[in-house]
């Protein structure tokens, strides 16, 4: 149930350079399925919808992982413990359970990155073989939770735009390869628009693919229709809400121009 | 204190507090979050005989103490509107505006006549403003004889109180809202957004799917307090003013420059809870500016009621 909610921040890391991890204390988010957010208060006239990078439910503490691209989370970034943030939330549709039977591919881009972490921590362990984690960015140091998705049990494979570790360029090539080698593999993506436009196009019609999409977002419960991503409404082509609708989408749902 | 608001037609709200159209959904979204039976009334966002696909993301962009939209009035349609989401609404004992649009004087006359065949429905709002809507480049709310046909077709389809919603981005809005008076509205809502631009430097072009948007928020407020103001003295028909309000001090200033009730929207995004919160401070907020009723502070700012003021200098 959506709630606004007092939250302490009890840990903040760095994890890359303009990047900041905030930890929180909270019984109700630590409900939250992984692909859900959190609409935080900052300076701004709007809240800001942040992913869960964590979720720890036994602990009751959920890690909100964000990238600073303005005013708003330039504010976020730089809290520290102590501080209380105001929080709606959890919001909209998170990932469902992978097929355990089935190979599992998460392929996360930049910022994307953090929801797919929580997802594997969710659900890795249950699955009859190791997931696979492909993590691309511009530069190695935007390489977020590697060492935390190895640690999950996943084999990683990383892909940079400059070639400073990995594969050098997308996770085009990677996922390529990992789709010919799992031919009924399942495969949840969340990244840059143009990143999930590739992993709809590479899994083509399979079934099992997830994307979790980004917007700008107005009220964050799906009452202003601000946040739309092009879509399929009732078999029509439309807008879908990616607060309510999504942020996770089957990619059959989706029309990528 | 008796917030409660007596308007034309037997309108009555509980209380001065209404959400404005576009920020509170169809009624249902902000179920869990606020007590909608608390609120004076809900303006629902803008309804059409057929369902519009609204405009291309991104829809808003957040701007120096305001907010740029440019949604495009999408809506599933007056039919989808009275059964997925009026029940619900009708339920919640807050009065129910349904703001309603159209791109003919004969679209707005079948929505109105549609709505009209409900139960439950308290008023509705006109939309001629809506700053996103290109339609040939004129909107009716800009010329003052295209608003007065709208309102007159609206008029004679129901008998539901009619308020007719002003825009701020003409010269001249007192002319616009003189002109729906005479053809039977029964009040003013004032203002719907300004007309704005914001840039997104990454990509070199406007930010907005749209291109230009409706700025609403705090920055608009002095526009909006403006607008009431000036219409406020140029019609007889009450005014629901609204533009920028956040505070129950907010509330205070619309009504001592005329208007009777407010509405109250951008803000709902980052404070749900916000209109409750208004109303539960307002008596107080009236009582410490020497206002006993709010009936009192109503045009308390109008030249024509400054005279006898206690404590003016002479």
């Amino acid at each position: 149930m959506i709630q606004l909610l007092q939250v302490p921040i009890i840990r903040r890391e760095e994890p890359a350079p303009g990047h900041a991890e905030l930890w929180v204390q909270s019984e109700e988010l630590a409900e939250a399925k992984p692909g859900q957010f959190a609409d935080v208060v900052t300076q701004g006239m709007l809240r800001r919808p942040i992913s869960f990078s964590r979720i720890d439910r036994s602990n009751h503490q959920v890690a909100l992982l964000l990238q600073v691209v303005g005013e708003g989370t330039r504010w976020l970034a730089a809290q520290r413990p102590g501080t209380t943030l105001d929080v709606m939330g959890p919001l909209g549709k998170g990932f469902s359970a992978p097929d355990p039977h089935r190979a599992w591919c998460v392929v996360g881009g930049g910022v994307g990155i953090p929801p797919l972490l929580a997802a594997v921590e969710a659900w890795g362990s249950q699955l009859s073989s190791p997931p696979t984690a492909i993590l691309g960015a511009r530069d190695q140091s935007l390489i977020l939770l590697a060492e935390e998705f190895s640690a999950s049990g996943c084999v990683v494979a990383v892909a940079t735009d400059n070639g400073t570790r990995g594969h050098r360029g997308t996770i085009e090539e990677p996922l390529r390869e990992w789709l010919g080698l799992h031919p009924e593999g399942q495969v949840y993506a969340c990244g840059p628009t143009p990143m999930l436009k590739t992993v709809a196009r590479l899994t083509n019609g399979r079934q099992g693919v997830s994307l979790a999409l980004e917007q700008r977002m107005g009220c964050g419960i799906g009452a202003c229709l601000a946040c739309v991503i092009p879509g399929y409404v009732d078999g029509a082509a439309g807008y879908l809400r990616v607060c309510t609708d999504g942020p996770v989408f089957r990619a059959e749902e989706l029309i990528f121009e | 204190m008796n917030l409660a608001v007596k308007l034309p037609r037997g309108l009555v709200l509980k209380n001065p507090v209404v959400a404005a159209s576009g920020t509170f959904g169809f009624g249902p979204e902000y179920r869990d979050l606020v007590n909608i039976g608390r609120l004076g009334g809900v303006s629902v966002k803008g309804v059409s005989p057929d369902p519009w696909p609204g405009n291309p993301p991104p829809r808003v962009w957040e701007t120096p103490g305001g907010l740029l939209n440019s949604i495009g009035l999408q809506n599933h349609g007056v039919e989808a509107f009275c059964t997925h989401d009026l029940p619900y609404l009708r339920e919640t004992g807050t009065a129910v505006i349904v703001n309603i649009i159209g791109h003919t004087v004969d679209e707005y006359r079948r929505v109105a006549e549609r709505i009209s065949e409900e139960p439950g429905v308290s008023a509705l709002e006109v939309n001629i403003s809506c700053p996103n809507i290109k339609h040939g480049g004129i909107s009716f709310g800009h010329d003052p004889d295209q608003a007065y046909l709208v309102t007159e077709a609206v008029r004679n389809a129901t008998d539901l109180p009619v308020m007719v919603k002003l825009s701020p981005n003409v010269p001249n809005p007192g002319m616009i809202a003189q002109a729906v008076e005479g053809a039977g509205a029964d009040m003013i809502s004032a203002i719907n957004t300004l007309v704005g631009l914001a840039v997104d430097k990454h990509r070199r072009r406007p930010a907005l799917g749209g291109i230009t948007g409706g700025l609403s928020g705090p920055a608009v407020k002095p526009v909006a307090l403006r607008v009431v103001y000036e219409v406020a003295q140029q019609v007889k028909i009450p005014i629901i003013g609204m533009g920028g309000i956040t505070t129950a001090s907010d509330v205070v200033e619309f009504l001592m420059v005329g208007a009777q009730a407010v509405m109250v929207g951008t803000v709902t995004f980052q404070y749900p809870q916000r209109m409750e919160e208004i109303i539960e401070a307002l008596p107080d907020e009236l009582l410490s500016w020497g206002f006993a009723t709010l009936d009192e502070a109503v045009g308390s700012a109008l030249p024509h009621k400054k005279e006898g003021l206690p404590h003016e200098s002479p």
